[in-house]
Formats: C-alpha cells, structure tokens, sequence
C-alpha cells in the first residue's frame, strides 16, 4: 500500500535524524575533549574554567547533555556562540536565507538545462551534439568547484566584467542586484550538478526510445520532438529524479566551496568561519540544518518516486 | 601456427577503450609520483628560485608562485602526495565498507539493522559537513596530518561502499554455494572470506575505482577551504587557492595544479569504466 509505503519511509527518515543529532553532538561536543580550555585557553585559571563549565552544563553525563541540546533544538534554541556570545539562530537564520536564495536560482536553472542538454544528446545519439555534451560532463566531472568558479570570474567578472567577483549578498536589495551577484556562484553550482543528471537522464531517453510504445507513436505519425517530450520524458524523468534530488542534496555541499570562492555570505561559509573558530554551538546548528535539509530532499525524491510510479503504487 | 586473435598485441586491442586511454593517462602519473624527487628541477619548498609570480617560460616551465617557488618542480613533487592521499583513504574505506556491507546482507537480523541505520545516518550528513564536523572534532593541532585527512575519506566512503556491498551480499546469500557453506558450519568470517569476497571483488574493485576518482577532488577542496593539506605541502588544490591572485599575472601557477588534478580524476574514472567493462564481459562469457 501506498499510505504504508509512505509512512515507513517517514519513520525512517526521522530515524536517520536522530541518529545525524547524535553523531554531531558527538563530533563536536565529546570528540573535542575539555571544551572549557580549548575556548579559555590553556593559561585560563581553574575557577574561570569551571565557571565555564557550570554555564554550558559540562559536568553532566552526555546523554543528559545531549538530551537538553536536542529539546532546545527542536524548540529552535541552539545555544550561544562561543565566540560572539549571541545566539545562534540570530547569526544563522540570515545566512540560511542568502544559501536558499543561491540553491535556489542554481536549482531553477539546473532543471532546464540538463534537460534541454539530455535531450539534445538523446536526440543525436553517438553524433556530434552527442561527444559535445559528453565532453562538457567529462570535464565537469573533473574540474572541482573551486577551478570551476575561479575560472568563471577570471572569464566573466576579469575579462569580461559582466559580474562581480565578490558576491556582497548581504548588500543586494533589489532583485536585479540579487541576480547580478548570484549568477556566477549559481551557475558554478549549476555546471556542478548538471553533469551528474544529464549522462543517466540522456542513457534513460536512449532506453525510453527504444521501446514499443515510441515506436507505435512514430507508427502514428507523431513528430519526434512531439515523441520525445510528450511521450519519452515522462517515463526517462521518473528515475532520474532520484538523482535530481540527490543533487539537491549536493547542493547542500557544495555551497560550502562556492560562498567560499565568491566570498558569498551564507550557510556554507558561515559554518567554514565556525570550524576556524571551533565554535562548537554554531558548527552543531549549521550541520544540524544542512542535514535535515538533505534527508528531506532525499524523502521528497523517494515520496515523489512512489507517487508518480504505479507499479510501486499498487503494491 | 597462431591463431587469430591470441597473440599479444590483438588480445590487448580486444580490452575495453576507455581501459586503456585511462592506462595511459594514469601510468605517466604513477611514473612521475614515484621517480618526481629524482628529477624535478627544484625542491617544492625551495623559495626565490625566480621572481614571485614570474609567467612560464625559460627556466620555469609553468612560471612561480607568490614565494618564488617553481609551479612545476611543485606539481611534479605534488604527485605521488595527491596519489598516495587518494588511494589509501579509499582502500581503508573499502575494506571497511565492503567487510561491513557483506557482513550485513549475509546476517541480516539484528546485526544488519543496527549497523544499516549507523550507515543510514552517516549518509545523512552531507559529505562536506561530515569532512568540516570531523575537522571540528580533531585539534588545531592535528590539522594537516594525512591520517586525519584518511579518516576523512574513510568517514564519508565506508558507509556509502557498505550499502552497496550489502546489497550484493543480499542477492549472494540465497544462492545454493552460500547456503551449502552454511549447512556445511563454515564461520561467518569464512563465508565472507572465501565465498562472499570472490564474488563481490569485481563490484568492489569498480567501486574503490570510481572512488579513487573523486577523493582527489574531495581532499582539494578541503584544502582549499583550508582544512586539508597545510602548506607548503606541494597538494594541487592548495595550490590552486595559494595561487588564485595571480591568475592574470601567472595563470599556469593555476592551470598547472588544476590540469594535473583533473587529468588524475579523468585517468581513474575511465581505468575504474574500463574495469566494469571486463567483468561485464567475462560475466557474459560464462
């Protein structure tokens, strides 16, 4: 049954939460040994130590710790920075909004054109749009985000000073200025995921291609873009979109490497400022966040899967 | 008399393309990481071997970078760094997950649960965070060790490489030899040992390839971040963020370490495809 289907993979995908509050509580917070001198130094006298401990509930057992931090949590509480002294959510939820406007445009933009390119490539199997597009994934493939996003400022924000090479997100007010900063990370992120969707969404339509029903569609007299978009995609698009949502979850990634590369004030830098700093509260929110983000693109792929195939419906 | 198609030199023309384009992308690399110490012109931490930032040419084939130290001197030497990086932490990571993974689907039980719901949450951290959480766990001090950065590879691949091996041991368990070693009393660990592994090898061996492939990206970008490999380490992504002020003045103290790390992540990927292509092969023939 479907609403069983759906409701086992709910559970789950609650349960791998769990388990990811776990592993980053234990990470940052048992891992790391004495916090109180690592912040303190080791200089720091024993009475401003404990007085450090006493503060952050140190003294007690870790599952006890663990369970006060997971209930704050959840109720949106992540503690103060160690660093600043303000609360987390207050450094984290501006960058959170700055990382959704970036994923997002990257995501607008993936979808089409790795369908568009899939599609081309489909069309003229083995001939040259073909190895065109084949070469272009090959080399995404190997060229790691940073090379990529450099090369794209040395391209179109050196010779061609179309865009900025400094992302200032946080100084963008209008939507053009929003567009005008985020283009170079977004497309970055864009080639990035592209290369990853368009080789098995192409491998699919080849496959789709081949089957009787296309062919009763050609039988019929139907154009083969009319075939190929009405009649193939639907059917090649249903396992790729697995991978679609697997890149949603890349995305999640990436962006720690491109803000990095266009100095772009977001969820990834923010949590690369942290580690520098060991700042244990706000290296758990960020982690926190970014993983429930990707177990829940993970769940919508596999809900969307469920829903959209009847053979897995009806069972 | 010979017959066609046994000698040499036909067999070897009967071996997948991509085989042996990325055979001969990737010998050039081992030869280069093994002998690189004896011939590279310079030592890579060898500073004012020419003005900072010089263009290639003349005496420094791909320029210097910001100490005056020799681009190419340093990706020679960066070679055997970069390759040693990469397939240790993902042979650790293989064996890890695979041992695990084929532990898993011959068990199942309890055994299969609890560790599958450990691998569930693992893959549930995206693989940057993981390696960036694991940084935060270690000290400032142990930043830049290699055995740090293995721990790394092997956090984010052995849960990943167990769910797949599982999966191979789930479909191996039910075939008659497991369930004959089985009846026989064979352990555990000699089922997966002698009957399991002989089978799961060749998905393995494509696995740690194609994993190969992209730990040299991973590690680099951990560097760039400033979290990998710590100067002056000759590391390619290093030294693509060291270098990345001078892509007008001296682009090949760029173009060098990012050609050198994308040629190395095409070599194994097609080596890893050529692999896949064999064993589809030779489980055709049979």
């Amino acid at each position: 049954m479907a609403s069983q289907l759906i409701l086992q993979r709910l559970g789950l995908a609650l349960l791998t939460l769990l388990g990811v509050s776990m592993f980053i509580f234990w990470t940052t917070e048992v891992l790391p040994g004495d916090i109180a001198s690592r912040v303190l130094g080791r200089q720091a006298t024993e009475e401003a130590k404990q007085a450090f401990r006493d503060e952050l509930n140190l003294e007690r057992p870790v599952y006890e710790r663990y369970g006060l931090w997971l209930t704050d949590a959840l109720r949106g509480d992540f503690g103060k920075s160690l660093v600043s002294g303000r609360p987390v959510v207050d450094a984290v939820l501006p960058r959170l909004h700055n990382t959704l406007i970036l994923a997002g445009y990257a995501f607008i933009i993936y979808v089409p054109v790795s369908l568009l390119l899939a599609i081309i490539a489909a069309l003229y199997r083995d001939r040259t749009p073909d190895i065109v597009v084949s070469l272009f994934n090959l080399l995404g493939l190997a060229l790691p985000e940073f090379v990529l996003g450099t090369l794209l400022i040395y391209v179109f924000a050196v010779q061609y000073p179309l865009f900025p090479v400094m992302s200032m997100i946080h100084k963008a007010e209008t939507l053009a200025q929003i567009l005008h900063v985020t283009t170079l990370p977004a497309l970055t992120l864009m080639t990035a995921m592209a290369v990853y969707s368009i080789r098995m969404l192409r491998d699919n339509l080849i496959e789709v291609l081949q089957s009787d029903y296309i062919l009763m569609c050609t039988m019929k007299g139907l154009g083969r873009v009319r075939i190929v978009i009405l009649h193939a995609l639907p059917n090649a698009a249903i396992p790729a979109l697995n991978t679609m949502a697997l890149n949603l979850t890349y995305l999640i990634g990436g962006v720690v490497v491109v803000e990095q590369v266009f100095a772009y004030q977001g969820l990834g830098s923010l949590l690369v400022e942290s580690v520098f700093l060991r700042d244990a509260p706000v290296i758990e929110a960020v982690a926190l966040l970014s993983s429930a983000l990707y177990i829940i693109a993970n769940l919508v792929a596999d809900l969307l899967a469920i829903v959209l195939n009847p053979r897995l419906r009806s069972r | 008399m010979k017959t066609p198609g046994s000698g040499y030199w036909s067999r070897l023309r009967r071996l997948p393309p991509t085989l042996l384009v990325g055979l001969a992308l990737l010998v050039p690399y081992l030869i280069v990481a093994l002998t690189g110490q004896l011939w590279a012109p310079y030592d890579f931490a060898q500073i004012g071997t020419g003005r900072p930032f010089s263009p290639s040419g003349g005496e420094h084939w791909f320029g210097t970078d910001q100490l005056g130290r020799d681009v190419f001197s340093r990706v020679v030497h960066g070679a055997d760094d970069v390759l040693f990086l990469a397939l240790s932490s993902t042979l650790v990571a293989t064996l890890l997950g695979g041992v695990l993974g084929l532990a898993c689907g011959l068990l199942s039980g309890w055994f299969d649960l609890v560790v599958m719901r450990i691998v569930d949450a693992l893959i549930g951290i995206p693989f940057l965070i993981m390696a960036l959480l694991i940084v935060a766990s270690s000290g400032p001090e142990s930043s830049g060790d290699f055995s740090l950065l293995i721990v790394v590879v092997t956090v984010i691949y052995a849960p990943r490489i167990a769910r797949m091996a599982r999966a191979v041991a789930v479909d191996l368990a039910a075939r008659d030899f497991v369930i004959m070693a089985r009846m026989r009393g064979e352990s555990t660990w000699s089922i997966i040992w002698r009957e399991l592994t002989p089978s799961a090898a060749g998905v393995l061996l494509v696995e740690f390839g194609v994993r190969a492939g992209y730990a040299p990206l991973l590690i680099g970008s951990l560097s760039f971040l400033g979290f990998g490999v710590q100067p002056p380490t000759p590391e390619w992504g290093l030294m693509i963020s060291e270098n990345r002020s001078a892509i007008f003045t001296a682009p090949m103290a760029i173009f060098a370490p990012a050609a050198a790390l994308a040629g190395i992540v095409i070599a194994l990927n097609l080596v890893s495809d050529g692999v896949a292509r064999l064993i589809g092969r030779a489980k055709a023939d049979s």
